[in-house]
């Protein structure tokens, strides 16, 4: 068993690919997630060679910018579902200079999975950034948070949503954007125990099924701000 | 009297000589056979032939049905027992009437014959009647056909057998050429153009006229004793005979009508037109519903129809796709150029302009207006379009440029704020500049949001409206019924006009919820935004409100704002999608 790390080792460095037209930021985010230990095993400036390179290195994440050569419209969105069509393994992260409600939801549609969507300038807050990508590497999901201000913003009047506490709301927000239980805790200084109770209580009021993974529970929750 | 007329008044005299004359001769020889049938189908000949010689002098029509009614009376002059006479009755007055028939219909309407197909049907017509004659005057022998009394010499190969034999070769070459003729006048109708079409209706009634004729022929026979089924035949053939002329009389007077319609046309102008109209009057007036009628600009070789779009004058054209320009001009300068069928009578043409010169010369005014504002309207469009175009380049090298740019510095402050060898004062300062930083990345994308929305290019109208809802403080329900693509100028229009009717909703309106609809309908946007505030939105005020009519009015929508009694504002965009 070669490629398992020997007992007591740390876990092997997460290997992530960049995409994006400006050299300067991809070089720059490579040398922060470098300092970090994510082993950056590739780098693109348009949506084809981002799929040759991913192909060759193999990544666990993919970071792309929407707007991308050939078209500089939405290349590097139509290119992350390609890679995740094909590469179910591969986490994805689209970066974007506007967030939309729409492209989120369609990203996560299909499998609500390693996939990640957030605004460019996120990747400032470093080790929110790297956490971010740890989670979407591990399996996990997020979304930015301005999409679901926006969507809790526009929906808050009259709903189900207006039955739940201030704390309850605070916590909806951080499922949506894809957080775990452990670090809705982390976030909130709340013990487990208590986070547990909270989201019991707000999939009740929103007439959700508690879902089987947290995967699940983010689109479920997404998809109900959007529609109530 | 015109010379003219004392010629035609002696040729009628003649005529009626003639014909009088003739039937005299079988009245006066005890010829079994009705006389006054006989006079008349002679007659509606001469006579119809000396009317075309009068009121269409040169059409040799005239000249034509003449010389057929003066052979009709070559079989009663025949009677006279005078030399070489009862020969040239049974000759010419039996076998010389048919190819004069063909000719006149074959040449009608104008008297000429004007494919080679004609003139080889009508000279093998000729031709035939030539030899069959020629035939009869060697070979026949009266006193075979029972003939002891008459008065001629004999022929001077004097045979039955030998005439039997010319009069059915002649019989079976008459049927072949029968259907060459035939076949000539349904050419004519093919390759007729629709004025010239109307004109040759008349010639269809005659050819199932002379088509009676012949096949009646078959069974007639001039005299009682034939029996009373063939006299009565001859009797109905005669008949037919007589309108013949009548109905090519008509046909070629009709014409004369159209001329009277001139007169209708200048009574009709005395009242004013509305625009566009002129071109249907005058279509109307010379029976040419092909007429079209192109106003000259000032400029040279500009043409415009009445609605001031530009045309250009057509090619000459061949067959049914012929077209004549007659232009109608003011102290040598082009006014107009009439478009028509070729077959028109060029003197009809030109008086039913020069009947029109005064509406001409206003519907040219109009069209010379309507022109300029088609123009405005397009230089409008392009402004507009430009506009837009510019929008996308800001947005794209704020993108591309000023964004991406102060994305990377936010970037390398965090890295340097992260930074170990960093000491906590000069932490918190680059903390408080990146705070900085990011607050002016987030108006810099609100900005370039405003100039063009990235998603409108990216992902259509409905996904870019999709995006105005989501960032619009109150719920915005929206129903699309297409989910494609439109040209950009629409998408841009209507993406503003839900942009700017949701600013002002959350702004003024005080409404709890608000409704978008797109929907198209042959060819047309339609863009409706309806909220449930306190109305009162007037675009005469807002410069919002204005701008964003004459964005759609330069695209040739329309715009409205109302507020209905039940409260609320209503704004109503109407969009071509073509544009």
């Amino acid at each position: 068993m070669p490629d398992r790390p020997p007992p007591g080792a740390p876990p092997a460095a997460i290997r992530v690919v960049l995409a994006d037209d400006s050299v300067l930021f991809r070089e720059g985010l490579a040398r922060v997630l470098a300092e970090r230990g994510f082993l950056i095993v590739g780098q693109a400036g348009d949506a084809e060679t981002l799929h040759v390179v991913v192909g060759q290195a193999d990544p666990d994440v993919v970071v792309t910018d929407i707007r991308m050569p050939p078209t500089n419209t939405n290349d590097g969105l139509l290119a992350a579902q390609r890679i995740r069509d094909e590469r179910p393994g591969t986490g994805v992260l689209v970066l974007s200079q506007y967030v939309e409600t729409r492209q989120a939801i369609k990203l996560l549609q299909h499998a609500p999975q390693r996939v990640g969507y957030l605004l460019k300038d996120r990747v400032s807050d470093i080790a929110e950034f790297a956490d971010t990508l740890r989670r979407i590497a591990r399996g996990g999901s997020a979304i930015d948070p301005d999409v679901v201000a926006q969507l809790l913003r526009r929906r808050g009047e009259d709903n189900a949503l207006t039955g739940l506490t201030g704390r309850e709301r605070d916590i909806l927000a951080l499922i949506a954007e894809g957080r775990s239980n452990h670090a809705i805790c982390e976030r909130l200084h709340l013990s487990p125990k208590t986070v547990e109770t909270h989201v019991g209580s707000i999939l009740a009021k929103l007439g959700l099924l508690p879902a089987a993974d947290d995967h699940r529970r983010v689109l479920a929750v997404l998809m109900y701000i959007r529609n109530a | 009297m015109t010379r003219r007329r004392w010629w035609l008044l002696t040729l009628a005299v003649v005529c009626a000589g003639w014909a009088l004359g003739g039937e005299w001769v079988s009245i006066h020889r005890g010829v079994p056979e009705n006389h006054l049938l006989d006079l008349l189908g002679g007659l509606a000949f001469l006579a119809g032939g000396i009317i075309i010689l009068d009121r269409r002098p040169g059409n040799a029509i005239g000249p034509l049905m003449i010389a057929y009614g003066i052979i009709w009376y070559f079989g009663n002059w025949g009677n006279l027992n005078v030399p070489v006479l009862p020969l040239l009755g049974t000759s010419l007055g039996q076998w010389a009437g048919t190819p004069i028939l063909a000719q006149i219909a074959l040449s009608y309407p104008t008297g000429r014959l004007r494919t080679r197909f004609d003139r080889a049907v009508t000279g093998l017509l000729y031709a035939g009647a030539i030899a069959i004659n020629v035939a009869i005057l060697l070979v026949f022998d009266p006193r075979s056909s029972g003939c002891r009394a008459c008065a001629w010499e004999p022929a001077p190969f004097p045979s039955r057998s030998a005439f039997l034999v010319a009069t059915s070769a002649y019989q079976h070459a008459g049927a072949v050429l029968a259907v060459f003729f035939f076949a000539a006048v349904w050419l004519h109708w093919r390759n007729a153009t629709p004025a010239e079409r109307r004109d040759l209706a008349p010639l269809w009634v005659a050819v199932c006229v002379i088509a009676i004729i012949y096949l009646l022929g078959a069974f007639a026979s001039p005299f009682p004793l034939a029996g009373p089924f063939a006299y009565l035949m001859w009797e109905l053939q005669t008949l037919f005979q007589i309108a013949l002329p009548v109905i090519f009389v008509w046909g070629l007077l009709s014409a004369r009508l159209a001329r009277s319609a001139v007169g209708d046309l200048m009574v009709e102008l005395d009242q004013p037109l509305p625009p566009g109209e002129l071109q249907s009057s005058l279509s109307r007036t010379l029976r040419d519903p092909s007429l079209e009628l192109l106003y000259a600009l000032d400029e040279r070789d500009r043409w415009v129809n009445a609605r001031g779009q530009h045309r250009s004058l057509p090619p000459p054209g061949q067959g049914n796709q012929a077209r004549t320009v007659t232009l109608v001009e003011r102290d040598g300068q082009p006014l107009a150029a009439l478009i028509h069928d070729p077959a028109l009578d060029p003197g009809l043409v030109r008086a039913a302009a020069a009947a029109a010169g005064i509406a001409i010369e206003n519907e040219r005014l109009h069209a010379e207006v309507q022109a300029q504002l088609e123009e405005v309207r397009a230089s409008r469009q392009r402004i507009v379009a430009a506009g837009d175009r510019e929008r996308r380049r800001v947005e794209r090298n704020l993108h591309d440029g000023a964004q991406q740019r102060l994305a990377t510095l936010a970037l390398s402050l965090a890295m340097l704020r992260d930074h170990d060898g960093t000491d906590p004062a000069t932490a918190d300062a680059l903390a408080q500049a990146l705070a900085e930083l990011r607050q002016a990345i987030d108006e810099l994308r609100e900005l370039a949001r405003g100039i063009h929305p990235a998603i409108l290019t990216e992902e259509g109208l409905p996904a870019a409206v999709e995006s105005l809802a989501d960032r619009s403080p109150l719920p915005v329900r929206i129903a699309a019924d297409f989910d494609t693509r439109l040209p950009e100028p629409t998408e841009t229009a209507a993406y503003f006009v839900v942009s700017e009717a949701l600013a002002n909703v959350a702004k003024y309106a005080h409404a709890s919820r608000a409704q978008v609809e797109l929907s198209r309908c042959n060819g047309t946007l339609r863009v409706e935004v309806v909220d449930d505030g306190v109305g009162g939105a007037d675009p005469a005020r807002g410069s919002g409100l204005r701008g964003l009519a004459d964005r759609v009015s330069a695209m040739r929508g329309s715009f409205a704002v109302e507020t209905p009694p039940g409260g609320g504002t209503r704004v109503l965009a109407e969009i071509p999608c073509d544009a």
